[in-house]
C-alpha cells in the first residue's frame, strides 16, 4: 500500500512542572500552541488524538470532546488513548497510521497529566497500577523499585558503578537549565545525586525523574497540507511500536527492554535507516538506568557500553550523540500523558531551528522513544529535516 | 520435578496460584505441545501457541536473580520498609517469580544469588525469606 508522506506541521508545550491549572486547561494551552506554531485554523483538524493516563485525579477523563468543543469543533471526533507512560507515543503512532492510511489530513495531538496536586503517596501507588499488579505493584514493587532491580542487574552484569548512572542525571540537568519548559532547572553534581535519599536501592532520588503536570501538542499531517501551510515542518520517515513481558520476571534479560528493540527496529527498517544516522535521541530516561539501557537497545552503543559512554561524556549536548537535548523525564519532567508528545515536540523544534541554547548542530535525523511501565510497551519514531 | 494434573485448565487461575503459594509452592503451566513452562495466569503457549496444559505444582525454592530494596513504599507497605523486592528464579526449573522479603536493611544483606524460597501469599504479594 502506498502510504502518505506525514509530517509534524507545528508544536506546542506548557511548562513543565507543577501547575496550577485544571488538566482540561492545560490540554487547551498545549493544543492552542500546537495550532498556531502550525499556523492553521482549528476547522482544519479532522480529528484528535488525547493521551492521559489519571484524568481521573483532575475529575476530568473523557477529555477529547471537552478540547476540541473548547476548541470551536465539537463535531471533530476524538478519542483518549492510555499506555502508561508509554501513552503520547502510541497515540502519536495512531495518529500517524491514520495520516498516513490517507483517512484524515490533518489530525491534532495532544498529551496532558495532572497529578502533582495528589502528593507522593498518591501517585507512587496509583502509578504502581501500570506494572503488571498481581506480580509487581500488589507484591511491594514501585516504580522506582522496579527500575532499581533493573539498575542492579546492569551494575552486576557489567563494568558499571552508580557514579556512571549518576552521570546520566546531572548531563540531563545541564540540558534541562537551557530548557525554559523544563521542570527542574538547575544543576547538579554527581556528589549531589549520591548523597541523595535512597528510594530503592540502588537508586537514589536524583536518579529518579519527578512527578510533573504538564501538556504537549502537535499537529500532525500530510505532506501536500504541510507545504500549503508553512515551510516550518519535520517529515516522520520511521515509526515502530514493540511489546515486552508486562512482567520483569517473564524476561530472560533484565538489562535490555525487548520492546525498545522491535520497535526501533520496525522504525529504522521505515525510515531505510541505521542507528548510526540519527544525529540525536529524545529517550525514555524515567530513571537513569533507562537511559542506559535506551541507548544500548537502540543501537547507540554496544551492550554493556552505555553507561561508559555516559560518562565520557559521548551523549552530552553536541556529543557523539546527544541524547535528551531537552533535559529529557529526569530534568525537563514527566507528565505521563504528555511525555511522548513533548519528545516529537522537542524534535519539531530542534529540526526547525526554534531550539535556541540548546540547538544539537547540524542536525538532520532525530529519534523518539519512549515507554509505558518498565518498557513493556514501547514506540520509536524517527524524524527529518525539510 | 513434580507434575500433579489437574484436569481442567481454568482461564483465571489466580486463586490456584495464590493457594500453591501458600503452601510454598509455584503453579506453573507445562504445554501439553513443546513443554514450555509457564506461570499458571498464562492461558496460551508463548513458544508454540497451544492451550493444553498440565498443570504443575513446582517446588518455592530458589535463588535471588535481582532486587531491590525499598525505603519509599507504596501503600501497603508502610509498616514493613525497609524491604526487599525480589526476582527468584526456582532452582528445579528456572522459571522466575517475583515476591516480598522483610527486614532486609541494607544490600549486604541479601546478595545477587542468595538462596530464599516462598513461604506464602499475604493479602498483597509472594513472601519470600531467606534460606
Amino acid at each position: 500500500m502506498e502510504r502518505e508522506s506525514v509530517c509534524v506541521l507545528g508544536g506546542g508545550s506548557t511548562k513543565y512542572g507543577k501547575l496550577d491549572d485544571s488538566i482540561s486547561d492545560i490540554t487547551l494551552q498545549a493544543s492552542v500552541g500546537a495550532i498556531e506554531s502550525a499556523g492553521i485554523e482549528p476547522k482544519e483538524i479532522e480529528a484528535g488524538y488525547i493521551s492521559n493516563v489519571f484524568g481521573v485525579a483532575d475529575k476530568q477523563v473523557h477529555l477529547g470532546p471537552v478540547v476540541m468543543s473548547n476548541l470551536g469543533i465539537s463535531e471533530c471526533p476524538s478519542l483518549s488513548i492510555e499506555s502508561a507512560c508509554g501513552s503520547g507515543s502510541v497515540s502519536f503512532r495512531e495518529a500517524f497510521a491514520n495520516v498516513a492510511a490517507g483517512f484524515y489530513d490533518a489530525v491534532l495531538v495532544t498529551g496532558t497529566e495532572k497529578v502533582t496536586h495528589t502528593g507522593t503517596d498518591w501517585t507512587t501507588t496509583y502509578f504502581s497500577y501500570c506494572s503488571d499488579f498481581f506480580y509487581e505493584g500488589q507484591a511491594g514493587a514501585s516504580f522506582p523499585g522496579l527500575f532499581a532491580s533493573m539498575a542492579r542487574a546492569y551494575l552486576n552484569e557489567f563494568d558499571a558503578t552508580e557514579e556512571d548512572l549518576a552521570s546520566v542525571a546531572v548531563k540531563n540537568h545541564e540540558n534541562g537549565v537551557l530548557n525554559p519548559k523544563a521542570h527542574l532547572r538547575k544543576k547538579i553534581s554527581i556528589d549531589d545525586v549520591m548523597n541523595s535519599a535512597v528510594v530503592a536501592s540502588p537508586l537514589k532520588l536524583y536518579d529518579c525523574c519527578p512527578f510533573s503536570d504538564g501538556a504537549s501538542s502537535v499537529i500532525l499531517c500530510n505532506e501536500k497540507f504541510a507545504k500549503e501551510h508553512s515551510k516550518d515542518y519535520v517529515k516522520v520517515i520511521g515509526s515502530g511500536r514493540g511489546g515486552s513481558p508486562a512482567a520483569l520476571q517473564g524476561r530472560e534479560q533484565l538489562t535490555t527492554i525487548p520492546s525498545t528493540k522491535i520497535a526501533a527496529a520496525a522504525a529504522y527498517k521505515m525510515a531505510g535507516i541505521t542507528a548510526k544516522d540519527i544525529d540525536f535521541a529524545e529517550v525514555h530516561d524515567c530513571f537513569t538506568v533507562a537511559e542506559v539501557v535506551d541507548s544500548e537497545d537502540l543501537g547507540f552503543f554496544e551492550k554493556g557500553t552505555g553507561a561508559t559512554a555516559a560518562r565520557n561524556g559521548e551523549t552530552k549536548l553536541n556529543g557523539s550523540i546527544s541524547i535528551n537535548p531537552s533535559g529529557g523525564l529526569k530534568s525537563k519532567g514527566h507528565p505521563i500523558g504528555a511525555t511522548g508528545v513533548g519528545q516529537v515536540v522537542e524534535v519539531f523544534e530542534q529540526l526547525t531551528g526554534k531550539s535556541g541554547e540548546r540547538t544539537v548542530n547540524d542536525a538532520k535525523i532525530g529519534l523518539t522513544q519512549n515507554f509505558g511501565a518498565t518498557g513493556a510497551s514501547c514506540a520509536v519514531h524517527v524524524f527529518e529535516s525539510v | 520435578m513434580q507434575f500433579t494434573c489437574l484436569k481442567v485448565c481454568k482461564l483465571s487461575a489466580k486463586p490456584e496460584f495464590i493457594e500453591a503459594a501458600k503452601a510454598g509452592n509455584v503453579l506453573a503451566r507445562k504445554c501439553s505441545k513443546c513443554g514450555e513452562l509457564h506461570l499458571a495466569t498464562v492461558y496460551y503457549c508463548k513458544k508454540c501457541g497451544n492451550k493444553g496444559f498440565e498443570d504443575s505444582i513446582l517446588n518455592g525454592a530458589g535463588k535471588v536473580i535481582t532486587y531491590t530494596i525499598m525505603t519509599v513504599p507504596p501503600a501497603g507497605f508502610e509498616e514493613l520498609a525497609p524491604y526487599a523486592w525480589v526476582i527468584m528464579e526456582l532452582d528445579d526449573s528456572g522459571i522466575r517469580v517475583s515476591g516480598f522479603l522483610g527486614k532486609i536493611p541494607t544490600p549486604e544483606d541479601l546478595p545477587i544469588g542468595t538462596s530464599v524460597k516462598i513461604i506464602g501469599f499475604d493479602e498483597r504479594g509472594i513472601v519470600l525469606e531467606k534460606l
